[in-house]
């Protein structure tokens, strides 16, 4: 028997001119005492039942379009892969990414997350693991979406972008790599990328990229590796 | 040219890409974000029909014939591993020829596989499989797919329009004449002309109806999905049986994910997860891939599937998931409103065709469609162009 427990979201709420400046409003939800529910479900529980007014971006909810993510007691993570049963504050605090303009509530606009990532780069890569079989006739390699789901938690985290608004960032460094990889004939224009004002040398190594990406891309090994090619450019 | 509304930032992306290349001026509302009711909320599956062979061979044939115009269109948001029906037992083995004569009638490409061949793929599976049936099932990415269309609509001037939700529909006489919506980022209502409206709200679209009056034959079914934090196929497994629940593992990315329950509902704004519905996936997923059940949950989800009611099926698993568009000035004499209902994520391109091929009738316009062949923007575009 899964009985019912109270939890309060303390939302950060801003609507240009109608919820202006933003304020905090508190939100009680009943959600199964296994706190199996995600934040999302909560964030739709709240929509549904108590504030049809209520913003945030979300879709596929199982943490693969990267819509949802919002800063949850201060971290950013995804609304719909984070379980109650994994956070221990009370109240909860959720904001809108850190680091992103806010649109209204826990909307951010990511037009700037995409300035730096060619939309024409490849979002396929080859399964590379090493159990796999070999695929049969008619399929040359297994294929398999990219990791990364373009949810803005490494560019939120990533104090070097706070201090420097030149520096592209982990995720768009991490989208050079991987174009890098598959693509031999564009590996002198990535590099140069990566070398340029707005590259590499803006990373701190502080890792938090690393730490908080929900899909475990690692974005800061991807800026090594491209460190490493600048150095000395892999001929294979 | 005509200025349509399209209410419902689902398959309405497809039609608005549609009708933009036909030359219409477009317009589409959306009450939350692109893609958050049911067409962005599936387990990801490109059908390649075969599951529908044994029951509903006119969804078979669509899915077949659009799974290959989206790998044309759209390839960078597909994972092209291709699909197996595997069947478990004696009773699976039933069905081998039926299913065979079937595929070749819906025209679906299919390979037999015996059993340890079967296995050689995919080494997850229960060893003690019958056999399998290979076909051209794929993974799609349920956002970025159909945010290509979006992509595409908005480069050729479409307008989009997220978080402004529909709260009345305005009529003048038996014609409707514009909606009028609350932005939500501004608590702002205002009011939107149009020549003609388009109801593509999915499992909300008898909401929309119903602000003018109409009953639609719609029928909400949710489904109930779970992925595990581990990739254990490459290919889609699909249970040979006749369809049911728990009868599918996809693989994405990182992840397996076990579908799909269903059940009848009312309303698609107060569905709950019912009890026992994650432990009955993880049984019937045990029993394809075994190693299933040593995960927790990475994430238990539903989403409204929005299904054309056409007759009196009650086993939501066999109502059929073709797709239909009303005419209401037609049905209702209701001028200017149109509703496209019904379908799957693999159809929606089909489905905005249709619709678009009425609007064209209505309004005299000799324009065809176009959308079989112009490859999509990229999905990234969509952030260039709004």
């Amino acid at each position: 028997m899964n009985s019912m427990e109270m939890f309060k979201f303390r939302i950060r709420r801003y609507k240009p001119g109608a919820i202006d400046p933003p304020r905090f409003e508190t939100f009680e939800v009943a959600v199964g005492q296994d706190r199996s529910a995600s934040i999302l479900d909560c964030l739709e529980q709240i929509r549904l039942n108590q504030d049809p007014t209520l913003m945030y971006r979300h879709s596929c909810h199982h943490g693969s379009c990267g819509t949802c993510a919002c800063q949850i007691n201060g971290t950013p993570r995804l609304a719909c892969t984070t379980k109650l049963s994994q956070l221990s504050a009370d109240p909860l605090i959720i904001e809108p990414l850190e680091g992103f303009d806010c649109i209204a509530d826990l909307v951010v606009n990511m037009d700037d997350f995409f300035k730096d990532i060619d939309c024409k780069w490849s979002y396929l890569q080859t399964d590379q693991s090493a159990d796999a079989p070999p695929p049969p006739g008619g399929i040359t390699t297994w294929s398999r979406l990219e990791d990364c789901i373009e949810c803005g938690c490494c560019v939120s985290a990533c104090p070097a972008v706070q201090v420097n608004s030149a520096f592209m960032g982990p995720a768009a460094l991490t989208a050079v790599h991987r174009q890098y990889r598959k693509f031999r004939q564009q590996r002198e224009r990535l590099l140069a990328i990566a070398g340029g004002h707005r590259g590499v040398k803006g990373c701190h190594r502080a890792l938090v990229c690393s730490k908080v990406c929900p899909t475990r891309v690692y974005p800061a090994r991807h800026i090594d590796e491209l460190r490493r090619q600048l150095k000395t450019p892999s001929s294979t | 040219m005509e200025h349509i509304i399209i209410i419902g930032g689902g398959i309405g992306g497809a039609l608005a890409h549609d009708l933009t290349l036909r030359g219409f001026r477009v317009t589409l509302v959306e009450k939350g974000e692109l893609l958050s009711g049911a067409s962005g909320r599936h387990h990801g599956l490109l059908h390649s029909g075969a599951r529908y062979v044994l029951h509903d061979l006119k969804a078979a044939r669509e899915c077949a014939e659009e799974n290959g115009i989206l790998r044309r269109i759209a390839p960078d948001a597909l994972e092209l591993n291709d699909g197996l029906f595997v069947a478990l037992n004696d009773a699976d083995m039933a069905l081998w020829d039926r299913f065979d004569e079937k595929c070749h009638e819906a025209g679906i490409i299919h390979t037999q596989l015996t059993a340890s061949q079967t296995l050689a793929l995919e080494p997850e599976l229960v060893p003690t499989l019958k056999g399998a049936f290979r076909v051209c099932d794929a993974v799609m990415d349920a956002w970025r797919l159909p945010l290509q269309f979006f992509a595409t609509a908005l480069s050729n001037g479409a307008r989009i329009r997220t978080f402004t939700e529909v709260i009345s529909i305005q009529t003048s006489g038996r014609s409707i004449v514009g909606v009028e919506v609350v932005d939500h980022r501004f608590n702002r209502v205002e009011t939107i002309g149009s020549d003609l409206v388009v109801n593509a709200a999915g499992p909300w679209a008898a909401k929309v109806a119903a602000m003018v009056g109409l009953k639609i034959p719609l029928r909400t079914v949710p489904g109930v999905m779970v992925s595990v934090p581990a990739r254990l196929n490459r290919m889609v497994i699909n249970r040979l049986h006749p369809a049911g629940e728990g009868d599918i593992i996809v693989p994405q990315r990182n992840l397996s994910i076990m579908g799909t329950t269903a059940w009848m509902a009312e309303d698609p704004d107060s569905v709950q997860i019912p009890r026992g519905h994650v432990t009955r996936l993880f049984e019937l997923g045990k029993q394809l891939i075994p190693r299933i059940r040593q995960y927790a949950p990475h994430a238990v989800w539903h989403a409204c599937r929005p299904l054309l009611d056409v007759g009196p099926e009650q086993d939501p698993m066999r109502i059929s998931r073709t797709s239909d568009c009303l005419d209401h000035a037609e049905r209702d004499d209701l001028e200017g409103f149109v509703t496209v209902l019904g379908g799957k994520a693999t159809t929606m391109r089909a489905m905005a065709e249709q619709t678009a091929d009425l609007i064209c009738r209505n309004t005299g316009r000799d324009r065809h469609c176009r959308t079989r062949k112009a490859a999509l923007k990229p999905y990234r575009a969509y952030y260039e162009y709004h």
